[in-house]
């Protein structure tokens, strides 16, 4: 397993933002992690800055349910990407929803590898990325 | 008590000596309107979409009672449909009637007594099968406000929730003293935000479903309390409130609707306030005059993206990810202010501040 990777978080809570922070860096593969509490801010800097610095791939933590643009709408932007930049990323979600709609509109697209509840278990995680 | 409106009824027939019987006999009592054709009595069933009652003849030179009432059936279903007849065509009325076009038949000639027997009995009928109705129509929109409700609902409940389990997770890795307080800080948030949005829940149903309580108000009263309870949060975040009410007349309202409606506007104006901003306020204004509450709010705040204007009052909606909020409040100042009449408009500007105008009626 490749120990540094990069996180990328994208949910408007805070203090979600910060537990999920902490969980990834607890587990000791992170080599560097960013929030944003907006979907469009995060669109922003991807466009901007696709790459690592060091090249490694960027993991995508993203919320279903934020104000402004959500989740849905964030991954269909970022469909829109180059297939160069969308194969820096891998996208995980993570939300609280327990609906059947939104667990089934996320398996339709393809970018998305896994829809995770939170709160964030950081052993399982370890194991969808091994 | 005031006096009910005359139940209108529409009565057909090609007899002139019929309708001018009918029009004496129940002018008095009774909002009457007479068609000698089925072509005049669909006029009047197009003009007047509360007439309750039609009798018709059978017997009519352009077509029968039993068709016409056929053919009004599907386009005008909530008048109930009577009709006069002799003995002569009793085969195809009882047909009628089976088929359900015809609510009863009154045999020719007919007596007075036996009209009204039928008004009264048609009225009741009316009245079941329209409250019905209306009743079937808020049913309606009952549920598609709790299919909304429980889907956004498990969101804004589950949320915190889930938040504080997670930093339960991460806080029991943790051994330092000052780290641990910080986490429970922010659990607070947490369970703060979760009470927020039950609060929110609370005076939604407060205001579906609670009557209105008409009392005096005085405006003065009310400003002090906002003052009190926004005391700490003013002063802890640097916004200066400032208050104006002028009030010189007796004013009556539902209290519990202006609560909701002050209280959410003052708590938006001081949530989404530009942080970076040395010279944070908030107005509240108030003014009443010829029984009528003129109520300005206005802060310097963040402001509202003009696209998102049109939004904003829709249950859910939330036009910014600053600070916690759950979608509601100005849903329920909505909701209030159809309750109690009252309007609201705004202006806004980006990084410049947002001001509420509501207007409300004296009760």
């Amino acid at each position: 397993m490749d120990p540094a990777l990069h996180f990328i978080l994208i949910d408007d809570s805070k203090l979600d933002c910060l537990i999920t922070e902490k969980i990834i860096q607890n587990i000791g593969i992170c080599a560097s992690v960013k929030s944003f509490l907006e979907a469009a801010a995060a669109l922003e800097y991807i466009k901007n800055n696709p790459a690592s610095a060091d090249g490694a791939k960027i993991i995508l933590m993203l919320d279903i349910y934020m104000p402004l643009m959500n989740g849905f709408e964030f991954i269909e932007e970022f469909e829109k990407l180059s297939p160069e930049i969308r194969n820096l990323y891998s996208i995980f979600i993570l939300s609280s929803s327990i609906n059947e709609n939104d667990q089934n509109r996320v398996a339709n697209y393809k970018t998305v590898k896994h829809f995770l509840n939170k709160p964030l278990n950081g052993d399982f995680l370890i194991s969808l990325l091994t | 008590m005031s006096t009910p409106e005359k139940i209108k009824i529409l009565y057909v027939d090609d007899e002139m000596n019929n309708l001018v019987g009918f029009n004496a006999s129940f002018r008095i009592d009774y909002n009457l309107f007479i068609a000698t054709n089925t072509t005049e009595a669909l006029e009047h069933l197009k003009k007047h979409a509360d007439i309750r009652i039609i009798f018709c003849d059978q017997r009519m030179p352009d077509k029968t009672g039993v068709q016409f009432f056929e053919e009004i059936r599907s386009e005008y279903p909530l008048p109930i449909r009577m009709l006069l007849t002799g003995y002569a065509d009793i085969d195809s009325v009882i047909d009628s009637i089976n088929r359900g076009n015809i609510f009863k038949y009154i045999k020719k000639p007919w007596t007075d007594a036996d009209i009204i027997t039928s008004i009264n009995e048609a009225n009741k009928f009316y009245l079941v099968s329209s409250m019905l109705a209306l009743k079937n129509q808020e049913l309606e929109k009952a549920y598609e406000e709790l299919d909304k409700f429980s889907y956004s609902v498990t969101h804004d409940m589950r949320g915190p929730l889930l938040s504080i389990l997670g930093a339960v997770a991460v806080t029991q890795q943790i051994d330092d003293v000052v780290e641990i307080k910080e986490m429970l800080n922010l659990m607070a948030t947490s369970v703060k935000k979760l009470d927020d949005f039950i609060q929110a829940i609370h005076d939604y149903y407060s205001l579906k479903r609670g009557a209105l309580q008409i009392v005096e108000v005085d405006f003065n009263d009310l400003v002090k309390e906002m003052e009190d309870i926004y005391k700490i949060t003013s002063t802890i975040n640097g916004v200066r409130f400032k208050t104006k009410v002028v009030q010189h007349e007796v004013f009556r309202c539902d209290e519990m609707s202006l609560k909701v409606i002050f209280n959410n506007l003052l708590s938006n104006a001081f949530k989404y306030q530009r942080k970076e901003n040395d010279d944070k306020w908030i107005e509240m204004d108030i003014e009443i005059v010829k029984g009528m509450a003129t109520i300005k709010v206005t802060d310097n705040g963040i402001g509202i993206p003009q696209n998102f204007i049109g939004e904003i009052f829709n249950m859910f909606f939330r036009a910014t990810s600053q600070d916690v909020g759950s979608g509601f409040g100005l849903y329920n100042v909505k909701d209030a202010l159809a309750k109690i009449n009252g309007e609201i408009t705004l202006n806004s500007e980006i990084g410049k501040g947002t001001s509420f105008l509501v207007t409300i009626p004296n009760k």
